[in-house]
């Protein structure tokens, strides 16, 4: 998973376009790559376990970093492919979608509404997560990050038009859901 | 209030028609208190939506630890100095082959020559033998011819002189 451009992008590659700094434009994407990971495998720790990997194989690929066109693109891409990677390792093991991910230890007093609707979010994070990889990653790329089509497609490497069904039935799954 | 507007787009938005602006502008509507009971069934997945940046994020430990790691992986140049030490001798070594290739070389040919000279022996042996084999039978066949001719020589007085062995043996038989 040395680089997940395709020959494609490559040929786009403009060297002296970019400069890229660990702490300035890498570092950063940690949150982002974060709730990717957590979006894919479901797992804080296991989340977290990839981004600190993913950061640390970005920095040791620092050399190559002038032929990378789009570092986001490219580091979330290879955080979902990681996180994939982990996923189906878990899947074997039949490990149950992590209650943590709800479950914040929060000590802070809170007025019922805001309860209730603390446990309406929750609820949506249940939907999302009994959605199929695919959707629940272009859930979280376009309505959460606010990602264009384009940028979906390149960092799940699939094609717009299956980003655009994917994100029909993830939509319509909690249209569904949410009005019954 | 009108809420056509955002009906509208919520429409657009179940048929995945709406810009990133207007989906921008769905989750500002639904965050706010004051959401029509119509409307009130998708306020919280707008709300999950508007609210999951914040709620999500890795905190300073991670940070720490991995420019901890980054910092571990910097001062790991030893491993590339061994590299750069290994690249240096690497002339040597290809000295070293240039050498081997030479002495092979050397070798090979010098055994080449050898086993040339060994055959130009063995031909000369051979030659020697065949020589010595052909004196042989030079030899012999003068052998034979001196016994043929020594017969040739014996049958010939046999028979220029028939009469006296007769006579001789009349002399036998007298005795």
């Amino acid at each position: 998973m040395s680089c997940n451009f395709c020959a494609a992008h490559s040929s786009l590659i403009i060297e002296s376009m970019n400069d890229i700094s660990f702490t300035n434009d890498i570092l950063p994407l940690k949150d982002k790559l974060y709730r990717l990971a957590l979006r894919v495998v479901q797992n804080h720790e296991e989340a977290e376990d990839i981004v600190q990997d993913i950061l640390i194989k970005l920095w040791s690929q620092r050399s190559g970093w002038h032929r990378i066109q789009n570092i986001e693109t490219y580091s979330m891409t290879m955080c979902r492919n990681l996180a994939l990677d982990r996923m189906g390792r878990k899947e074997h093991q039949n490990i149950p979608f992590d209650p943590a991910v709800h479950d914040r230890p929060d000590t802070t007093w809170q007025p019922d509404e805001v309860l209730t609707q603390r446990q309406q979010i929750e609820s949506i994070e249940t939907i999302i997560a009994s959605l199929p990889e695919k959707q629940r990653t272009i859930i979280q790329l376009r309505d959460i990050e606010g990602k264009s089509y384009q940028e979906i497609a390149d960092v799940m490497q699939i094609g717009i038009s299956d980003v655009k069904v994917g994100l029909f039935r993830a939509r319509n799954k909690l249209k569904d859901k949410l009005t019954k | 209030m009108n809420y056509q507007y955002i009906e509208q787009l919520l429409e657009r938005y179940w048929k995945c028609d709406t810009t990133l602006e207007e989906e921008q502008i769905l989750r500002s509507f639904f965050s706010q208190d004051n959401v029509p009971d119509t409307l009130k069934p998708y306020a919280s997945l707008f709300a999950y939506e508007a609210s999951n940046i914040q709620d999500t994020h890795l905190d300073d430990e991670f940070t720490r630890r991995v420019m901890a790691a980054i910092s571990d992986e910097a001062e790991e140049r030893p491993t590339a100095k061994t590299v750069s030490l290994l690249a240096r001798i690497a002339p040597l070594f290809k000295a070293a082959a240039v050498v081997a290739v030479v002495v092979t070389a050397g070798t090979l040919s010098e055994r080449t020559m050898q086993m040339n000279s060994a055959t130009q022996d063995d031909a000369d042996m051979m030659a020697n033998d065949t020589y010595i084999r052909n004196e042989d039978i030079t030899a012999k066949i003068q052998i034979i011819d001196r016994h043929k001719s020594e017969a040739i020589a014996c049958t010939d007085s046999v028979q220029s002189q028939p009469a006296t062995i007769p006579a001789n043996t009349t002399e036998l038989t007298e005795d």
